[in-house]
């Protein structure tokens, strides 16, 4: 009685645990399978837009860059605007009349400029108004809840034929099952064997529709349990037509490069390059055909297989009445017809999208994501984009002109920021920009030549009791013995040793020899920490070769550092997006603008004034002081091992502009930074044209006159003599006997210096 | 307020004042200045932002040049004024879009983000604020404030 009552009890509390324990598993599959099938039925694409642009009393603006942004916008231009949407520029005289956006109505606006200051801006009853803002530009629509590019479609926007085909190959029984089908697994069982060919599969639309949620593909048991409860989960919660519904956006089509196609709508648009209703019978076969296996049936990659699966659905088709025999002939015999993979989608300026989606996933919470009717309003420039992405197609073409088809398959990134914030005004991620597929601004993790070496002299003259921009540095031939029986022997690009230079010199010819030199005497822990101050997360390597650039950085990982040094030692995180609003407007999540002193701004100074020797007289020349001047331009170039890899990277006015080309299979390419990349930088900045800035005046810098080839001080009338900034108590005090009739050498106001640079202050 | 603050007040104004004449020559020759004079700069300005509220309403009297972006720091101010600090730099962020060079708006940001708990940011504008050319002794001074702590 005692143990009867034991094993009762005991089985009791077996069937207790057990009831609890299903149902914790049931309900977690559960919140699964409805938040991610509510994701596909229900959500609505979250819209991207531009940055709007505020027009203010007092601002600067590149007139033609507006013009260029009216028309991206579709404004038109006509004599008298009378009607949202037009406008007119004469000389100095801007009239336009705005669409309206947020709280400003629809109304006319008179600008009158002064060359690039706004003067005034009048409101059509000649009130002066303060500021006028123009709407953005929609680019494109994303679905936050699944950070995929995605064409979801409604119920109508689904031909009927797609609906039989999928049917009587899939999953004939799909409108009087509840999720699993014995039926349809004995009936697939026996078709197979009947046709010697595998026709169909045993899984419902319901149970392939669970399996997309549950991630891992092994088979086990529990995993095929789960699925089954998932199934019979999603029949109970949702309609037949709703299952249909998120089973043809949802299925796994096919894989193009980082890209998966999901969903009928865009497998269509990807393969067929349209829409889904236009496509004929042997077109719906072909991709109902590829479920059965994405992979293997894939029409691009193996065009036979998936030639002989269209076929054996068209057979099916014509079994179930669906076309007669006649037609399955005809059909039968039609060749596969693709479009080229253009990717080209609704969506505007992938790389940008890129971005965006891997802010929010790396910032934003799913739930956050997952209200409807979201605007993320981001910090591209669109007239930047636009001629961002021209001047890589340009520049490519260009370059293929004079080197020849060799460079057919060159490819390239290029990532603009305003220097300031860290926002991001414009983003390449291939040579064709306008396609989806690897983007190589993020992903291409390439060797960066020289544009190490700003971080290694940066963290010398940082250590400004030791080191100032007229050091001299040893650029003679260098052995370094690496082991027993390896030595380390680095070379010039011109394979000429150049004695000795100063520091700052050797930063702008980009001497190898020297920068080795110098970073071995830094040490790499020393560099290392100058590279995170700048931004940089990765570890050093401790290989000598490491201080000429043999590092491997990805564009976005490169231009962060130097917007550290191009903003003077502020640090700002780079950002797409500015804030996210919902459906009332009401903010929901804003990215603000960081920043952060990491670096004092006079040792930046001193390396500023060495990339600005770039542009003068080093790797970058050709511009004229006078545009260099107000600019405030300085940049560097990059040129890896073998020439795999060209680099530049410059700032000019308020922009930091980074270009990397290359080989996807990092083989050699002939161009250098100077020859490659530079020029992608040259014809997009001259296309921007960018307002001037001032300079940064330091009050703890001051100039003086010093010889190009010795460091020592010289003056304005001695030939060879270049005016260079020094640290307040380290410029050099020895005038050499020779130099004494040279002029004044040290001039003690900054400023006035500063003034004096806008002419020549460079004696050849 | 209570009386004797304000006359606290006066006195670090008084002191600072002092010293801004004494040694106006910090900013642009700062070897002019003794060590001395330097440590009683340094210790007024950290009496001086022992009072957050005095600091605020020096920082509110600092306005923009240009006429459209005081009407953006105006707006800004307001929200301010209601605690509502993330909307309050949203306006001066975008201010800031407008033009690159008002120590108004530098001098803003510095304290919002010291009033957000974010301490190395508000530094940072400080610092960063410091760099615009040809801003007055009493707006460096404001400044200097924040790196002061």
């Amino acid at each position: 009685m005692k143990f009867n009552l034991t094993l009762k009890s005991l089985l009791l509390i077996f069937i207790i645990i057990a009831s609890i324990f299903s149902i914790a598993i049931v309900s977690v599959i559960d919140q699964r399978v409805t938040a991610k099938l509510d994701g596909v039925l229900w959500t609505i694409p979250a819209k991207i837009y531009s940055r709007s642009l505020e027009i203010a009393e007092g601002g600067l603006i590149n007139k033609n860059n507006l013009i260029k942004e009216f028309k991206l916008l579709s404004y038109l231009e006509l004599k008298k605007p009378t009607e949202p949407g037009q406008f007119f520029l004469k000389g100095n005289n801007l009239k336009i009349f705005l669409r309206g956006f947020k709280k400003q109505e629809p109304a006319f606006y008179e600008i009158e400029f002064d060359f690039t200051r706004i003067k005034t801006i009048t409101n059509q009853a000649g009130d002066r108004v303060d500021s006028i803002i123009l709407e953005p530009m929609a680019i494109g629509g994303m679905y936050p809840s699944h950070m995929e590019d995605r064409v979801l479609l409604d119920w109508t926007q689904i031909p009927k034929r797609l609906v039989d085909i999928l049917l009587s190959v899939e999953d004939q029984g799909f409108f009087s099952h509840y999720g699993i089908s014995l039926r349809s697994i004995s009936r697939a069982f026996y078709r197979n064997i009947k046709a010697a060919n595998i026709e169909q599969g045993g899984s419902t639309i319901t149970q392939q529709l669970a399996k997309n949620l549950f991630f891992s593909s092994e088979q086990t048991f529990k995993r095929k349990a789960s699925e089954a409860i998932a199934a019979l989960l999603i029949e109970f919660h949702y309609t037949k037509k709703e299952i249909l519904l998120a089973y043809i956006n949802d299925v796994y089509l096919a894989q193009s490069g980082s890209r998966s196609i999901h969903g009928f709508g865009l497998g269509s648009q990807h393969f067929f390059g349209t829409s889904l209703r236009n496509l004929d019978d042997h077109q719906l076969a072909l991709l109902v055909g590829m479920l059965k296996g994405p992979s293997a049936y894939n029409p691009r990659r193996n065009p036979n297989n998936a030639l002989k699966r269209r076929n054996i659905v068209l057979s099916v088709m014509q079994r179930e009445a669906l076309i007669d025999e006649n037609a399955l002939k005809t059909l039968q015999q039609v060749p596969i017809k693709l479009v080229k993979p253009s990717y080209r989608s609704e969506t505007r300026y992938p790389a940008f999208h890129d971005l965006v989606r891997l802010e929010l996933r790396n910032n934003f919470k799913d739930e956050e994501l997952r209200t409807e009717g979201l605007s993320v309003s981001t910090n591209i420039n669109p007239v930047l984009q636009e001629s961002l992405e021209k001047n890589m197609i340009l520049t490519k073409k260009e370059l293929i002109k004079k080197y020849g088809s060799k460079l057919n398959d060159l490819e390239g990134a290029a990532i603009a920021v305003d220097i300031q914030s860290g926002e991001i005004r414009a983003v390449v991620g291939s040579s064709s920009p306008a396609q989806f597929g690897f983007n190589r601004s993020l992903n291409a993790i390439r060797s960066i030549g020289s544009l190490v070496k700003p971080f290694v002299y940066l963290t010398a003259v940082k250590n400004y009791q030791d080191y100032n921009l007229t050091t001299m540095l040893d650029d003679s031939k260098l052995s370094l013995k690496l082991s027993s029986n390896s030595k380390w022997e680095p070379n010039n690009f011109d394979k000429k040793y150049h004695g000795e230079v100063p520091l700052h010199k050797a930063l702008w010819q980009s001497y190898n020899i020297a920068s080795a030199r110098l970073g071995l005497d830094l040490g790499f822990d020393a560099v290392e920490i100058t590279m995170q101050d700048l931004g940089i997360k990765k570890e050093v390597p401790h290989y000598p070769s490491f201080f000429i650039g043999s590092f491997e950085m990805s564009p976005f990982e490169v231009i962060q550092a130097y917007q550290t040094i191009a903003s003077d030692g502020f640090y700002s995180p780079l950002r797409s997006i500015r804030e996210i609003t919902d459906l009332k407007g009401n903010t929901n999540l804003r990215y603000p603008y960081v920043i952060e002193q990491r670096l004092r701004p006079e040792p930046i100074n001193l390396i500023k004034f060495a990339m600005q020797q770039t542009f003068i007289k080093g790797t970058a020349r050709g511009y004229s002081l006078k545009k260099i001047n107000l600019w405030d331009a300085g940049g560097k170039t990059g040129t890896s091992d073998d020439q795999r890899d060209s680099w530049f990277v410059g700032y000019a006015g308020k922009y930091l502009v980074l270009v990397w080309l290359g080989f996807d299979d990092n083989r050699a390419t002939p161009l250098t930074g100077r020859s490659g990349a530079l020029q992608v930088w040259k014809n997009f900045i001259n296309d921007i044209d960018p307002i001037p800035v001032e300079k940064t005046k330091l009050s703890r810098i001051v100039y003086a006159w010093t010889d190009l080839s010795d460091g020592l001080l010289s003056g304005p009338k001695c030939k060879g003599s270049i005016l260079t900034p020094f640290i307040k108590g380290t410029e050099p005090s020895v005038t050499p006997d020779g130099r004494r009739n040279c002029g004044t050498s040290i001039e003690k106001n900054s400023s006035e210096v500063l003034d004096k640079l806008k002419g020549v202050f460079l004696n050849e | 307020m209570s009386k004797l603050p304000r006359k606290v007040k006066l006195i670090f104004i008084s002191t600072v004042l002092f010293c801004i004449t004494s040694c106006s020559s910090i900013s642009k020759n700062a070897e002019g200045a003794s060590i001395d004079e330097l440590n009683e700069f340094t210790n007024s300005v950290d009496l001086l932002l022992k009072d957050k509220s005095f600091l605020k309403a020096e920082i509110l009297k600092i306005n923009a040049s240009k006429p459209s972006v005081q009407r953006i720091i105006n707006e800004s101010d307001s929200l301010w004024k209601k605690g509502k600090l993330e909307n309050s730099s949203k306006e001066l962020e975008r201010a800031l879009r407008i033009t690159r060079n008002e120590s108004s708006i530098f001098l803003r940001l510095s304290l919002i983000r010291l009033e957000q708990g974010l301490k190395l940011e508000s530094e940072g504008f400080a610092a960063r604020g410091l760099l615009i050319n040809g801003i007055s002794s009493w707006e460096r001074l404001l400044l200097n404030a924040f790196l002061q702590q």
